[in-house]
């Protein structure tokens, strides 16, 4: 579908529901396409969502529909091709790679899949990274509670290659919360670990969302992770398809089946 | 995936394209020595060739060069000329006075320099003369000068030259002719040439005696080559002998084979150091792209491909390399020695035409070194990469470092045992003297090369440490734990480096101990304070006339002077140092010499004095009887030793009395010492003793410093020649790490990526690539001083017995260095910190 046509209007049962909260993170009337001509490919179509601070936020959706896409224009990470986003009140899109730099290091956490920790630095000297790189001193109060409340103590001087898989990604959580970021986003954060690591994980983000107040937005294709969440926003073929709070596993899993019994969802919209 | 694919080829291209500049370096090198001196060569003998053109038999002093360093110049005397022009078959006969003297431009200065200026007979029929302006000499107070000599003096037709000889007083000539060579060159190899009259040629030359130079003597009609030296033989005497012109040219030509070696010696040496420097390179890249293809390659075996099937595919490719880069090395090569020969021949050889000479073997030899040392560097990393079990390659997991300990444990008995034999041979307990220096040298390379197999091992806590300078800096602090990272890795780059600087710390260490070891002695021991001498690289050793010495003793403040005459003379049937001057004892006394036994009086006319260990050269001691003839001597004296001096390289050497100074070959003193009163003004004398000798342009009044600097001036020649290997290492070097860093640069694209994405600036991250690169470099460059600092320590306590028994550390080179190694890091910096800072975040963070 070509860019030039006028966007269909979004159906108002997909907007954003009215918060109590204020946003934390808004996007309004996203759209992203790679590529041009016949091969072009849009991954993200008029999207608007916002994400409200302090609450914990999960972006599903099959391979394709476009979350990692809405994720990394959300943190600033890829350019837009219409629409805003705004991180805390600043608007992002349009910043050049320095002032975008200078927000991610300072109002942004990022929990990755894999590679998340530099094999060279230490657990200690990872988590205090986004501090080191900005030239600036980390609270030291704030960072021994992090450490103790991801049971960290015993680690820090190890290197990441003599940490599991679960120790690494807390050492990543850690280090995503170290600097107090506006917003966290932890891509697919479980995807490399097995069960019991990534009930760590998850209850840990659930648990800095609920004590910390902190703002999380998670992409996952896990439907038990996206049950730790607050919300879950579901997307198929760059578009926000369905809008839940307070999931439960099923109510996510019945959600999925439910629009991979719905192809195509492009003509629906259309 | 394809994506992915072709850009790991496209930069492994990019990483052969620069593995293969340094086995071009190499090839082209070698190609290039091999070409120039065959070029050269060919040259040289076409300009050999025009002298004496037409002649048939060619007759020369015998024994033209009984002694060492040309000095002797005998002629041949007019009764074998006179015979070779009534012998029959002999149509007619030129003959030649040549040799060196010194003439003295309009400036004051000698003309030429280093290149004298030969006196020659008009009317001789060695070269081909033409005529430019004026006539030819016809009194013994004219001269024809060679356009050459005119444009360099300074001096043309109708002005007045003033030249002389080793046994002359200087004397004016007015010039009436100038002149040129056939071909329209205005001088033969660069030299100036000035023609007198032949009798004024033999004053100069031969001190008045009529004598010749060589007589070129031409075939009358029907008499061969041959037959006319067999006819000759017998006539010329036991004084001369005679060739065939065919003979003298293949003569001449060994002569240049000589210099040519040692020019092609040199580049071949540069090019040695740059195939020597590759193999760490070129290894180190076949590792790199082999690692690249892990997967791939246990996908082959997988399938069923065999080991030797994997060594194969893997040596193809560096034997394809090996041959696209020697070929392109090779024809580099050639095309640089042509060029350098024309640029050589050019400017000093004047040549009329150049002949580029590419011998077969030039090209084969750099083909098969350039092949020959990439097949065998990669041969290591093939093996290495058929011996990984299929199954173990197939995994994802991170490739862990190879233990370095065989590496680290061989290394550090060969250091060790390097070590052993250097202390054994430095405490001369090795048995004899050449033993100790063997066993020294020997330990010193293997030190050498263990503490090369010892760098990955050295690489932590040193690069650590170095690295410590950038802690300030938070990108600092990666890099330089980057450069921690890979040890063997981070070892092989900075070992190119370390090689190249320990070569010239070493050198350069030595050298300056010496020049220290000789400034100490100076500062020590040695009285005089003024020395007068000319420059110590001239062919003809600068002289002046004795006089002079009258009216520097004549200086105040001058407590005394003597004047010191040198030759080589034939002692006991051996070429023997000889010194004469008006004070023997005062010339032992102003150089610090010291007397064993006997008394430093004067010494009788038939006396000689000699240091102690030429004395036992030729087993004479005390009151014992030498021969001695000197150079311009026809007959052999007999001396009484009559006294022996303590060895110093000073005063060392025989000395006799001045009554045979007109026998040696320059009857003029080349040296004199001057004794300054205490507490007087040296400048002030210095300058005094200075217009005292304005109308000697050859000698001048020098401080110890300046003397000892024209004593120590080949070496400082040579660390100029050894720094530029020292430059080539770099070229290799940069490439090195350039390559080690776009590796490491392209294996941490997640990493950099996750870096980035939380909040690393471009900035930072291009801090981070070069504090990596410049610690690697200063890595390789400290190793390299530490280590040529052992081995120029080791080899100045070798020599201390020989009087270097000073160690010096040439600091400003050692800083130069490490300066350079800087800059090395930096210039490998630029492309792999661009590629780092241009990390596309998302495809670095994203997954297959």
């Amino acid at each position: 579908m070509p860019l030039s046509t006028p966007p269909a209007p979004q159906s108002l049962q997909h907007a954003p529901g009215p918060q109590h909260r204020r946003p934390a993170v808004t996007a309004t009337g996203l759209w992203r396409a790679y590529g041009s001509g016949e091969a072009q490919v849009v991954a993200l179509r008029d999207v608007s969502v916002a994400f409200a601070a302090g609450r914990f936020t999960a972006i599903m959706g099959p391979s394709g529909s476009g979350k990692s896409t809405l994720m990394h224009c959300l943190a600033g990470l890829d350019t837009t091709d219409r629409g805003t986003v705004d991180i805390g009140g600043t608007i992002i899109t349009g910043m050049g790679d320095k002032a975008l730099t200078k927000l991610r290091r300072d109002k942004i956490g990022f929990i990755f899949q894999q590679f998340n920790l530099l094999p060279t630095l230490t657990a200690e000297e990872n988590i205090l990274l986004p501090a080191s790189i900005a030239g600036a001193k980390a609270d030291p109060a704030w960072i021994s509670q992090i450490i103790r409340t991801l049971d960290l103590q015993e680690r820090l001087t190890h290197k990441p290659t003599e940490l599991s898989g679960g120790q690494q990604q807390r050492v990543a959580c850690a280090r995503a919360l170290a600097t107090r970021p506006e917003v966290i986003f932890a891509d697919e954060p479980t995807g490399n670990l097995d069960t019991r690591s990534s009930g760590e994980v998850l209850r840990f983000l659930r648990k800095s969302v609920d004590d910390f107040g902190q703002t999380i937005v998670m992409v996952t294709h896990d439907p038990s992770a996206a049950a730790y969440a607050d919300r879950v926003v579901f997307l198929a073929d760059g578009q926000i398809v369905r809008d839940l709070d307070r999931p439960t596993a099923d109510a996510v899993i019945d959600t999925m089946r439910g629009f991979e019994n719905r192809v195509p969802l492009a003509g629906e919209a259309a | 995936m394809l994506r992915a694919a072709l850009k790991g080829m496209a930069a492994r291209k990019a990483r052969l394209a620069l593995t293969s500049i340094a086995i071009i370096l190499g090839s082209a090198f070698i190609a290039a020595a091999l070409v120039l001196t065959a070029s050269i060569q060919a040259t040289v003998d076409d300009l050999n060739a025009e002298a004496y053109a037409g002649a048939d038999a060619l007759v020369q002093p015998a024994d033209a060069e009984s002694r060492s360093e040309d000095l002797v110049q005998q002629g041949i005397p007019a009764e074998a000329l006179a015979a070779v022009e009534s012998t029959a078959g002999v149509d007619h006969v030129a003959a030649t006075v040549s040799w060196a003297i010194s003439a003295i431009g309009d400036n004051g200065k000698v003309v030429g320099g280093l290149a004298p200026t030969t006196a020659v007979n008009w009317g001789d029929e060695a070269r081909e003369r033409e005529l430019r302006e004026g006539r030819a000499p016809e009194t013994d107070g004219e001269v024809a000068v060679s356009a050459k000599f005119a444009a360099d003096s300074g001096l043309g037709l109708g002005e007045t030259v003033t030249a002389y000889s080793q046994t002359t007083d200087q004397t004016e000539y007015a010039i009436v002719g100038v002149y040129g060579y056939a071909g329209g060159r205005d001088s033969i190899s660069g030299g100036t040439e000035i023609a007198f009259t032949t009798a004024e040629a033999q004053r100069l030359v031969f001190d008045g005696e009529d004598a010749y130079s060589v007589l070129a003597v031409y075939a009358a009609d029907g008499t061969g080559a041959d037959d006319l030296v067999a006819a000759l033989e017998p006539v010329i005497g036991a004084e001369s002998q005679v060739t065939s012109w065919e003979d003298y040219n293949a003569e001449a030509s060994a002569q240049t084979a000589k210099l040519t070696k040692t020019i092609g010696n040199f580049l071949l040496g540069f090019g040695l150091v740059a195939v020597f420097v590759s193999v760490f390179l070129i290894a180190n890249t076949f590792s790199i792209v082999i690692a690249g293809r892990l997967k791939e390659i246990a996908m082959m075996r997988a399938i069923g491909a065999g080991r030797g099937q994997v060594v194969r595919s893997i040596l193809a490719e560096a034997l394809l390399l090996g041959t696209i880069a020697a070929a392109v090395g090779a024809a580099v090569g050639v095309a640089g020695g042509a060029g350098l020969t024309a640029a050589i021949a050019n400017s000093f050889f004047d040549a009329a035409q150049v002949s580029v000479a590419v011998p077969p073997t030039a090209i084969l030899a750099a083909l098969a070194v350039g092949i020959g040392v990439t097949v065998l560097a990669a041969l290591v990393p093939a093996v290495r990469a058929s011996r990984v079990p299929p199954v173990e390659a197939m995994r994802a997991a991170a490739k862990t470092d190879r233990p370095i300990t065989l590496l680290t444990v061989s290394g550090a008995i060969i250091a060790l045992a390097g070590g052993g034999a250097m202390a054994l041979g430095l405490t001369g307990n090795l048995g004899g003297d050449t033993a100790d220096l063997t066993g020294t040298a020997v330990g010193a390379g293997l030190v050498f090369v263990g503490v090369t197999m010892l760098t990955a091992w050295l690489s932590k806590p040193l690069v650590g440490a170095l690295g410590l300078i950038w802690s300030w800096n938070f990108a600092g602090k990666l890099g330089r734990r980057n450069a921690g990272r890979n040890p063997r890795r981070t070892a092989v780059t900075a070992s190119a480096l370390m090689i190249g600087v320990t070569l010239v710390t070493a050198t350069a260490t030595l050298l300056t101990s010496v020049k220290a070891s000789i400034e100490d002695y100076f500062g020590e021991a040695v009285k005089a304070e003024l020395f007068v001498t000319g420059p110590a690289v001239s062919e003809v050793p600068a002289s002046f006339d004795p006089a002079v010495m009258d009216d520097i003793r004549a200086i105040d403040d001058v407590d005394a002077a003597v004047e010191v005459y040198y030759d080589i003379a034939d002692i006991d049937g051996t070429d023997q140092y000889v010194n004469t001057t008006t004070d023997f004892g005062g010339i032992v006394d102003l150089f610090g010499g010291t007397l064993a036994e006997g008394d430093s009086d004067e010494l009788a006319d038939d006396e000689i004095a000699v240091n102690q260990s030429a004395a036992d050269e030729l087993g004479v001691g005390m009151g014992d009887i030498v021969t001695a003839t000197f150079s311009r001597g026809t007959e052999a004296h007999e001396f009484t030793v009559a006294a022996i001096l303590v060895d110093n390289e000073n005063t060392d050497g025989w000395y006799v009395a001045p009554a045979y100074v007109e026998e040696f070959y320059t009857t003029k003193p080349m040296m004199a010492l001057v004794d300054v009163a205490d507490g007087a003004d040296i400048d002030a004398v210095t300058a005094a003793v200075d217009d005292a000798l304005a109308d000697e342009p050859e000698v001048s009044a020098q401080n110890h410093e300046e003397f000892v600097g024209e004593v120590t001036v080949f070496f400082d020649f040579a660390i100029i020649a050894i720094q530029l290997l020292l430059g080539l290492a770099m070229i290799v070097a940069v490439i090195g790490v350039i390559n080690t860093l776009i590796l490491s640069v392209l294996e941490r694209t997640r990493e950099l990526g996750m870096l980035r994405a939380i909040g690393m600036t471009r900035g930072q991250t291009v801090r981070m690539v070069i504090v990596e690169s410049v610690t690697i470099a200063l890595f390789g460059a400290v190793l390299g001083v530490a280590v040529g600092l052992g081995l120029g320590w080791a080899l100045q306590n070798a020599l201390a017995d020989s009087g270097v028994d000073v160690f010096a550390v040439p600091t400003t080179l050692i800083a130069g260095y490490l300066a350079a190694a800087v800059l090395v890091g930096l210039l490998a910096a630029i492309a792999p910190a661009a590629r780092a800072a241009k990390t596309n975040i998302l495809g670095a963070i994203a997954y297959e």
